[in-house]
């Protein structure tokens, strides 16, 4: 079990209800994308699985950590552990990467919840693993830049950057909250691809946000509509309709874009994991 | 009990002194004020607690208004009297020096007490390996202020005919300031070895201000010449010759002039004149104070 | 597989770090840091017996009554001398700005003017100004005047030219002439900024006129200077315990002046409303109070014979003394007077930064500030005990009280600083540390560098004066000659102090290009 949400709400302070009896579960592998208006609550979803906030009612476990649970009064306030975290990784819609860092550092620190602390310091000094940095880059064409400053480049050279750090992470539940919001049509679709294609290869559970509901529907097996904090639906993408997504987005009123022909996900046509992570390992090397 | 009410007394005299001091620019030209100061080298404020009854002593005798204007700074008093600020002035020998040449010669000394005239300097130290002037070699070390003759010039004279350059075999020179802050600073462990004059060391010791357990004198110089009190030289020769009677005819006998002079720590004023101190003049440029 | 790949940038960092070692070793050595000798227990005794004198602080009546109108005298001095900078300042300010010229111009002689009244310490001109006029407020008044007079000015000239230059050239390409222009096209703009900078000079200078005290300047800091020499715990505590609650009172005060400065004024015909009219009524009466108080008969300074003796007296230090002996000397104090500087410095950078770090801020706060309201002269008088006499002690003093300005800047610095990255890698499962030194510090950097810098300019000037209390470099040097009336030799070592307080400016600037 990835993870299970059961009754899941999270209450603000202020008396903002983002998130209000969530039930979702997912199996190890699985791969979801959560569609639905602006401030629907899908961020805040994602905040929850990466354990950066806590609900405020409902019980939670991520990887078989019992995280929270128990109603309001008795959440537990157990921390999550430095183990469990590394476990998790976030791409998040801003990268979250100070402007003078190097692009070589910003992708290695995403394995400093593996390394010991030594290591993390050491490689403050001089990086320790530059090939696999720059792997996880190539697979993004972002090999030349490397030795870069981060504040150099693009914004959406610094988003894939970010990913580039959760694919060298390489952890069990990858988390995208906006992940290619800054790309291109055409290097987004290739981005959540690859994605999708290294969460698969790693058996690796997927949950990424996404605005494009194409992208969502044509790399995503399971989609999760989100609407003023509630589950809307939770079907696979091949039974996603357009009423259902009208109704899902109603409340922009604005035209939606017929998706009647759009690509619906479907078994890829390589089923072999192996295959897969083979080649992915030789990118690497 | 009775000193820390005594250093308030002199504290409040100081503040009195320091307004009349302030006071003193304006009053200038005044005839009938008489301006005098000391070199600071003991805590200022000893220094107007010891000058009170003196002060009123020399009221009497000049029929003037005496004035003390304390200074923090031996430099400062020779460049009051080179400047007129003040009128008479109780000067180490090394400073009278200083005196006479900014004055261009006109600075006349004219008494200083019985003990002036053989005077010796206390090396002092609180650690027990220092034995003799040569185990000062490495060692940080305090002088009094840098133009104090017994806590600084006539020292380092005899260090330097002892073999020991102050600049070259000490780790650290301090200057302390004063002879009472050199002691401070030996029993505090500031300075692992200092130096004073004997006469402040001895009163120290009489008054137990000083752990003589701890703090222990290990060197003593050969006598000179050094405290007197100096005028301006272009003071009035009637004044001058009022205040030099004056201090001669102190009389210990006399209870309230035996206080003055127990202050003073004088046995007796004897005078004095301007070639007593030219072996300080040669030490000084002997040992590099004098250009 | 291909040949390992290696960081391009290895190198030259490589490089750099070998570079500022062998630059730092000698500093450190010339230091003389010997971090053994805080924990030496002898010393530990002394410091303790000393500290443990602190308690309880003297409180005797007389005492106090001193103590008080010591106070009055500081807070006249800072004032007094704050009124004659700003004389001075808004001529020389005037001349030396660029803003609201036709031409361009560089004005190298109002501004040579300037970097000399700003690159010698006031306690240099303290000390200087005490033999002249005697010992007494008028010298703290006038060295204060004429550093804060070179500092006003500068800051005033720069104010002026950063702000829109547009209203001013329009009036006078319509034929206003240069003052009114700037009067009605740049002051307006710059009116808030030259007025918070002026109260928080004011505020520096309070601190300043203390530590002036020290040379015989008059106020706490000769009452100060007193009973450290002295050792005398109980009247040393009573008098820092005043001087931090006047600091605490003069920042009180500030910040008050300066929020008021934000309030925008009422919709009136005359821009004044009661408080302003108040505070146009206590300004001028506290100044007049301030020299009055302070008894400063100034025809006695303007007198001929006042001029005379100044006349001698400057004379004296023509010509500098440049024989290759003293120079020799000179160029060793200098040495050690940089290294004093630049350890010092460090030391505070390293401890002001752990302070910072720590959440929440606040009884971390409280430490920094009573670090940073003592003054660096009296540290020195107890970090002196703790080590002994020499450099290091003067290293460690300058550390102990830029640890506290540059705590609090650091802690702002850190604040303002995105938490989104750090807080990422932490949700990552990076280990406690990490997330701040991947996350945060990248970001914070070239603030954090700037700040250093910037302090180490004040720092260079405060080890230039730190040897009057034993702690080495050229301010012992100073004392020395200045005492034995060596005006020569003292000359050139003035002119050190200027020379080496420019140099640092230009390195700092460098630096500051470099890193950030």
């Amino acid at each position: 079990m990835s993870f299970v949400l059961d009754g899941v709400g999270l209450t603000h302070a202020n008396g903002f209800v983002a998130l209000e009896g969530i039930a979702l579960r997912a199996e190890r592998g699985e791969r979801i994308a959560l569609i639905g208006p602006s401030g629907a609550g899908k961020t805040t979803l994602l905040s929850l699985l990466g354990t950066a906030v806590r609900p405020t009612a409902g019980s939670a476990s991520v990887l078989d950590f019992g995280l929270f649970s128990g109603s309001t009064a008795t959440i537990a306030q157990t921390a999550p552990s430095r183990a469990l975290r590394a476990r998790i990784g976030t791409v998040h819609q801003s990268p979250p990467i100070p402007g003078r860092q190097r692009v070589v550092t910003a992708v290695l620190a995403g394995r400093l919840g593996r390394w010991p602390a030594w290591k993390g310091l050491l490689s403050l000094i001089y990086p320790q693993d530059i090939a696999g940095a720059q792997a996880a880059l190539a697979r993004l064409d972002l090999a030349d830049k490397c030795f870069e400053r981060c504040d150099r480049l693009s914004g959406g050279q610094l988003q894939r950057v970010g990913i580039a750090r959760v694919l060298y992470q390489q952890p069990d539940l990858m988390l995208a909250d906006e992940p290619v919001s800054a790309l291109d049509p055409a290097l987004a679709q290739s981005t959540v691809r690859l994605l999708a294609a290294d969460a698969e290869a790693r058996g690796a559970t997927l949950v990424a946000s996404l605005h494009a509901v194409d992208l969502a529907l044509a790399n995503f097996p399971r989609i999760v509509g989100i609407k003023n904090g509630r589950i809307a639906f939770d079907r696979p993408a091949a039974k996603v309709d357009d009423a259902l997504l009208h109704d899902l987005y109603a409340s922009e009123g604005q035209d939606l874009p017929m998706l009647a022909n759009a690509t619906r996900f479907a078994p890829a046509a390589n089923p072999n994991p192996a295959a897969n992570d083979a080649a992915s390992r030789a990118a690497c090397c | 009990m009775s000193l820390s009410a005594l250093r308030r007394l002199a504290l409040k005299g100081a503040l009195a002194c320091a307004l009349a001091a302030s006071l003193s620019f304006t009053a200038h030209a005044q005839e009938n004020v008489l301006r005098v100061s000391a070199i600071p080298d003991e805590a200022p404020t000893e220094l107007q607690r010891k000058f009170a009854p003196l002060g009123k002593y020399l009221e009497a005798q000049t029929g003037m208004k005496v004035v003390f204007v304390p200074v923090t700074d031996y430099a400062a008093v020779v460049e009051a009297l080179a400047t007129k600020k003040i009128d008479l002035a109780w000067l180490g020998g090394f400073t009278f020096v200083q005196a006479k040449i900014r004055t261009n010669g006109t600075a006349i000394p004219i008494v200083q007490r019985e003990e002036d005239a053989k005077f010796t300097s206390k090396f002092i130290t609180a650690d027990p390996a220092i034995k003799s002037l040569n185990d000062l070699k490495g060692k940080t070390f305090a002088f009094g202020a840098p133009s104090s003759t017994s806590g600084s010039l006539m020292p380092r004279y005899f260090l330097l005919q002892a073999g020991i350059n102050p600049e070259k075999d000490f780790k650290n020179v301090a200057f302390s300031g004063a002879h009472d802050a050199t002691v401070a600073f030996v029993a505090a462990g500031k300075a692992d070895a200092g130096v004073l004059n004997a006469s402040v060391w001895e009163k120290l010791v009489e008054a137990k201000k000083v752990d003589t357990d701890k703090v222990r004198v290990f060197a003593t110089t050969p006598p000179y010449f050094d405290y007197n009190w100096t005028v301006r030289g272009d003071l009035d020769p009637a004044l001058v010759k009022k205040l030099t009677d004056a201090f001669l005819k102190l009389d210990p006998k006399n209870p309230e002039q035996a206080e003055i002079m127990q202050l003073q720590r004088a046995s007796k004023f004897i005078p004095t004149k301007k070639e007593n101190y030219e072996s300080i003049e040669k030490a000084a440029q002997a040992a590099g104070l004098l250009k | 597989m291909a040949a390992r790949p290696h960081d391009p940038a290895a190198r030259s960092r490589l490089i750099g770090t070998l570079t500022a070692l062998v630059v730092l070793w000698p500093l450190f050595q010339a230091a003389e840091v010997r971090p053994g000798a805080l924990f030496d227990p002898a010393n530990l005794k002394v410091i303790g017996n000393f500290l443990g004198g602190f308690l309880p602080p003297e409180t005797g009546r007389e005492f106090l009554g001193y103590l008080g109108t010591a106070t009055l005298e500081t807070l006249a001095i800072a004032t007094a001398g704050m009124a004659l900078a700003f004389c001075l300042a808004v001529p020389l300010g005037y001349l030396a700005s660029g803003a609201a010229r036709e031409r361009p111009t560089l004005n190298p002689l109002t501004r040579g003017l300037l970097t000399i009244l700003r690159g010698i310490p006031e306690l240099v001109w303290a000390l200087v100004f005490v033999r002249v006029f005697g010992l007494g407020p008028a010298a703290g008044v006038l060295a204060l005047g004429l550093t804060y007079g070179g500092m006003l000015a500068k800051v005033y000239a720069e104010i002026l030219e950063s702000v829109d230059p547009a209203p001013a050239q329009a009036l006078r390409r319509s034929g206003a002439g240069r003052p009114l222009a700037i009067l009605y096209g740049l002051l307006p703009q710059a009116s808030k900024e030259l007025a918070s900078y002026t109260v928080y000079r004011w505020e520096c200078a309070i601190r300043a006129s203390v530590v002036m005290g020290f040379v015989g300047a008059g106020g706490l800091g000769q009452l100060m200077d007193q009973a450290m020499k002295m050792l005398n715990g109980g009247e040393a505590a009573s008098i820092l315990l005043t001087f931090m609650m006047l600091v605490l009172a003069a920042d009180a005060l500030s910040g008050l002046l300066r929020k008021g400065l934000d309030t925008p004024p009422a919709p009136r015909a005359t821009p004044f409303g009661w408080r302003s009219a108040l505070l146009a009524l206590a300004l001028p009466l506290a100044i007049l109070a301030s020299f009055r108080g302070l008894n400063i008969d100034f025809t006695a300074l303007f007198s001929t014979d006042a001029a005379r003796s100044i006349g001698e007296f400057l004379g004296g230090f023509f010509p500098p003394d440049l024989s290759a002996e003293w120079l020799r000397k000179v160029g060793k104090g200098l040495w050690e007077t940089l290294a004093i500087s630049i350890v010092g410095t460090l030391l505070a950078a390293v401890a002001g930064l752990l302070l910072a770090l720590p959440r929440p801020h606040a009884p971390f706060g409280v430490l920094l500030n009573a670090l940073r309201s003592v003054p660096e002269l009296v540290w020195a008088t107890i970090t002196a005990l703790a080590v002994g006499l020499g450099p290091f002690a003067g290293a460690l003093a300058l550390a102990l009280h830029t640890t506290g300005v540059l705590g609090r800047l650091y802690a702002e610095a850190l604040d303002n600083t995105p938490p989104t990255p750090a807080r990422a890698l932490k949700l990552a499962g990076a280990p406690a540390g990490l997330p701040f030194l991947y996350g945060t510090l990248p970001a914070a950097l070239p603030q954090l560098i700037a700040y250093t810098l910037y302090r180490w300019e004040m720092n260079i000037r405060m080890a230039a004066i730190l040897g009057f209390v034993g702690a080495g470099g050229l301010g012992q040097l100073l004392y020395f000659e200045l005492s034995l009336f060596h005006y020569a030799q003292a000359s050139t070592v003035i002119a050190a102090m200027l020379l080496l307080s420019i140099a640092v400016d230009q390195a700092s600037a460098w630096l500051r290009r470099r890193l950030g």
